[in-house]
């Protein structure tokens, strides 16, 4: 797993992942998401198009992540998670509690 | 007596800044400008807590992990490392190595300071107990690890008895039941619960988290199941308790996916509400598959949570199978017969240049075409089929999650 963050326009992050969220990885995820969304004034944007798979863990990195915006006024939208990584978040849900788009600039607006 | 600090990094700026910065908090700190001095200066005198640079010239901060867990005097001393931004295979590595956090360079002070207090205030109890198992001798090691490990095993052995050993014997119904755990105390349950002579509450789950902690709370969940099911008809509602329930009293990061239902043998129906987890697989006898797939939310995680419930009817030669993700997610092995098959069948690994094996995953169409191929045998016959293809698919009989399944036939 590997991670390059960029900024959109109105200072919205961008955190591109890449490759598999497993074990203890999902940790990692999770900071980086609470640290971008310290520095991005709440506004987070991870895109999930290069992320193969996804476990329990990482779903938890997620929900702890959603709970943090809920208690700092954040909001963390998704991008365009692949059909394995969707497939897990239609199961468990997670997608009614969370916005899914499919592309940078509706993920954006969604955030404004 | 002041808590010490071993603070290491190949660049003495930073090593004078680090120490000017903890200082005032009270704490000593011992500095070190290399990976050998480090571990020289740890295994002499062992410090409260480590803060790591990893990269460092001739032994790198995950060489200086290893080395420091293999001596009996620092395998037990918390180590913060301080890693590169952006460098994320090193974060993940450093857990996996040991490590107990880590901090990114470059770093703001007030987090450094936050940080070494929320490691020192987790370890701190480890701490005491640490000299005393010294103190007893390089025997007490070995049975104290023995002790642990005698513990998990009782944890496990509570565990598995609460999980019933055998499929109930129901009118009509043909049941089996299969559980692989991947470690001593498996995140994966089943449980049967009878509620009159026509009436059966049957529940699947999966706690996510791990070891101990998740352990409890599968037996919480089945504790408060075994009760609430006396109290409510609707599995929906049952299921928002229990979610409510987990809310209040664990954090976060503990969750459950699980399937609560009730069979009903007059009516032949199956009565259930699906929290967040595997769609059961419903066959009907023509052969046709329907994946049920109409669920809620996670069970756990969100006190706003809502829950539904569905009848699904179980016609003469039916099965529904019930299942947890270590099956659809058992990883294919390296055998390329196997892979040959997945590039024919799997639209989304076509999409993936670079997909490796570890990549692709069983599935729900394999497990839906492995229960068609073998509806004919019985319920127990058919779990172990499943695990067989599992076998066959994986190239191992082992398996890294835990696994369950529940199968019911209604006979013909």
């Amino acid at each position: 797993m590997n991670f390059d963050t960029t900024i959109a326009e109105k200072n919205i992050s961008i955190l591109h992942v890449e490759g598999k969220i497993l074990g203890n990885a999902a940790d990692v995820f999770r900071r980086e998401m609470e640290q971008q969304l310290q520095a991005a004034q709440g506004k987070l944007v991870v895109d999930l198009m290069n992320v193969p798979l996804i476990d329990s863990s990482a779903l938890g990195a997620i929900v702890l992540t959603l709970k943090y915006c809920q208690e700092s006024g954040g909001k963390l939208v998704l991008l365009n998670p692949q059909k394995a990584v969707r497939e897990v978040l239609e199961v468990t849900q997670l997608a009614t509690v969370i916005e899914i788009y499919d592309t940078e600039e509706s993920a954006s607006a969604a955030l404004i | 007596m002041a808590e010490t600090i071993l603070v290491v990094d190949d660049d003495l700026d930073i090593l004078e800044l680090l120490k000017m910065n903890l200082e005032p908090d009270g704490y000593e700190v011992r500095t070190a400008s290399d990976g050998k001095a480090a571990v020289e200066t740890a295994t002499l005198d062992p410090p409260d807590l480590i803060l790591l640079d990893v990269m460092m010239p001739h032994k790198d901060g995950f060489q200086v992990i290893e080395e420091l867990k293999n001596i009996e005097e620092t395998k037990t001393v918390p180590v913060i490392l301080l890693t590169a931004r952006g460098q994320t295979e090193d974060k993940v590595q450093g857990l996996d190595a040991g490590a107990d956090d880590y901090i990114t360079k470059p770093f703001d002070l007030r987090e450094v300071t936050a940080r070494v207090k929320a490691v020192l205030g987790r370890t701190r109890p480890i701490k005491y107990i640490n000299p005393l198992m010294r103190a007893m001798g390089s025997g007490f090691n070995e049975a104290g690890v023995q002790q642990l490990a005698g513990h998990l095993q009782a944890a496990a052995a509570i565990q598995k008895k609460l999980l019933p050993e055998q499929a109930p014997s129901f009118q009509g119904f043909d049941i089996g039941i299969l559980l692989q755990s991947s470690m001593s105390v498996s995140g994966d349950f089943y449980d049967f619960i009878p509620l009159s002579e026509t009436r059966i509450g049957i529940v699947l789950g999966d706690v996510k988290g791990n070891g101990i902690p998740a352990a409890l709370l599968m037996v919480m969940i089945r504790t408060a199941l075994r009760l609430l099911c006396r109290e409510a008809d609707d599995p929906a509602s049952i299921l928002k308790r229990i979610n409510d329930l987990v809310v209040r009293d664990t954090d976060a990061t503990l969750f459950a996916t699980m399937i609560y239902g009730v069979m009903d043998t007059v009516t032949s129906t199956f009565t259930y509400s699906n929290g967040g987890h595997c769609y059961p697989l419903h066959r009907k006898r023509t052969g046709v598959i329907d994946v049920l797939k109409t669920g809620s939310m996670l069970v756990g995680a969100f006190e706003e949570a809502t829950f539904a419930s569905n009848t699904c009817l179980l016609a003469p030669g039916d099965i529904v199978v019930f299942y947890t993700d270590g099956i659809t997610e058992t990883n294919a092995g390296d055998d390329s017969v196997v892979n040959e098959n997945i590039l024919v069948g799997s639209e989304d690994v076509k999409g993936q240049q670079n997909a490796t094996s570890s990549d692709v995953f069983y599935g729900q169409d394999r497990l839906a075409a492995c229960i068609s191929e073998n509806a004919i045998l019985s319920a127990s016959a058919l779990c172990e089929a499943i695990v067989e293809d599992l076998a066959r698919f994986s190239g191992s009989t082992q398996t890294h999650d835990d696994r369950a399944l529940v199968v019911i036939k209604r006979n013909t």
